[in-house]
């Protein structure tokens, strides 16, 4: 039988990899990152399955679904530039995608099938930093955080159960890793940047909240607090918050091992084990 | 709504290298032909990322004309220009601009 045996929270900042190049292996960043690749690797995962909001790369406003999940042996990417990060090829694991997807779906969560595909930054940047040698397989599940109207923070939470529960009831022997991608408060290109800057965060009371939340388990709370205006309040990508509540969902009830917080960015790195 | 080619064209400054040195060199050029109002022409060669928010437009993909620099935007100006835009408490334009077409 497969099993979750770990929850990750990560950012996705696409100029990371450039900062961490620049500024070497005891920059903040760097240490973060390696922190969670260390305790990554002790969990000894066969799969990753990487909540994440694509940022119209895969989808655009031609086709945006709800909910998708990759179901295919690789993909590829970043598809949108970020500063050096090579271009990887991702193993995936097309067999237990399609079981999540069936599994759901009889769950009442109508998925999108995605096939032949490729990801931005939200993936291949946390990737980059925690298996750069890309030796884990990840299946992508996608997750509509930026566009309102957003799914809301419930919904999301039963989602990521029933991706757990589906997990649990895979017949192959797998250890699955659940990941959420993303920041709790980021305006990217919008009125609300920093002066001068490309980004901004509209929140910070915010980000200290949820990490509060998350902190003490209290996932109730923060699914309460989560609706859609206050997500929208925190930024344009705000809506990312999501992909970790989802993972939330997936790994049950918990109490983080850490959650460390980067607020001046408005996101965390986030691991619960067990 | 041609807004969607505003956006898709946004897109491809990032994806089409081609077209991003078109855009870079002769803007109204690599325009001509596009599925485009005249007053969304006219804001994207001007630059006018404000007018383009009240339109509708995207402002994670108009920020690709900010980072890759064409018609007349850097980080700079572009910043300078959405952050003087008047926004509702969950960051969207006060008024939405209609086209006049």
């Amino acid at each position: 039988m497969a099993q979750v045996i770990a929850g990750f929270g990560v950012p996705h900042t696409p100029v990371f990899p450039f900062f961490v190049k620049r500024d070497g292996p005891s920059s903040e960043i760097a240490k973060l990152f390696a922190a969670q690749a260390d305790q990554l690797a002790a969990a000894r995962p066969d799969i990753i399955v990487m909540f994440d909001t694509d940022h119209l790369n895969t989808f655009f406003f031609d086709n945006l679904p709800i909910f998708a999940i990759g179901v295919d042996q690789r993909f590829s990417g970043p598809n949108d530039e970020p500063r050096e990060v090579p271009l990887y090829a991702v193993p995936s694991a097309p067999a237990l995608a399609s079981h999540i997807r069936g599994t759901a779906i009889g769950a009442g969560f109508d998925v999108a099938s995605v096939q032949h595909f490729s990801v931005d930054h939200s993936v291949i940047v946390p990737l980059h930093f925690l298996t750069p040698q890309m030796h884990v397989p990840v299946i992508p599940i996608f997750i509509s955080g930026h566009l309102p109207p957003l799914p809301s923070a419930q919904r999301c939470y039963a989602f990521g159960q029933t991706i757990g529960r589906a997990i649990a009831s895979w017949p192959g022997s797998a250890r699955v890793v659940v990941m959420g991608s993303g920041s709790f408060s980021l305006e990217v290109g919008g009125p609300r940047m920093a002066p001068g800057r490309d980004h901004g965060v509209p929140d910070p009371d915010w980000v200290g909240r949820v990490i509060s939340y998350l902190e003490r388990g209290q996932t109730e709370t923060l699914i309460a607090q989560s609706t859609e205006r206050q997500l929208l309040k925190a930024g344009n990508v705000g809506g990312e918050l999501l992909n970790w509540i989802a993972m939330l969902g997936a790994i049950g009830e918990r109490v983080p091992a850490y959650v460390a917080p980067q607020l001046q960015n408005g996101h965390a790195y986030g691991v619960w084990t067990w | 709504m041609s807004i969607f080619t505003v956006n898709y064209l946004c897109r491809e400054v990032l994806r089409d290298h081609a077209f991003r040195a078109a855009m870079k060199s002769d803007p109204a050029r690599a325009l001509a032909g596009k599925d485009l109002t005249d007053t969304e022409r006219r804001a994207l060669l001007a630059g006018d990322v404000g007018a383009l928010f009240r339109m509708g437009a995207n402002a994670f993909l108009m920020a690709y004309m900010a980072r890759f620099e064409v018609c007349g935007l850097n980080v700079e100006t572009y910043n300078q220009r959405m952050r003087a835009e008047k926004i509702d408490e969950l960051g969207r334009p006060l008024e939405r601009a209609a086209d006049p077409e």
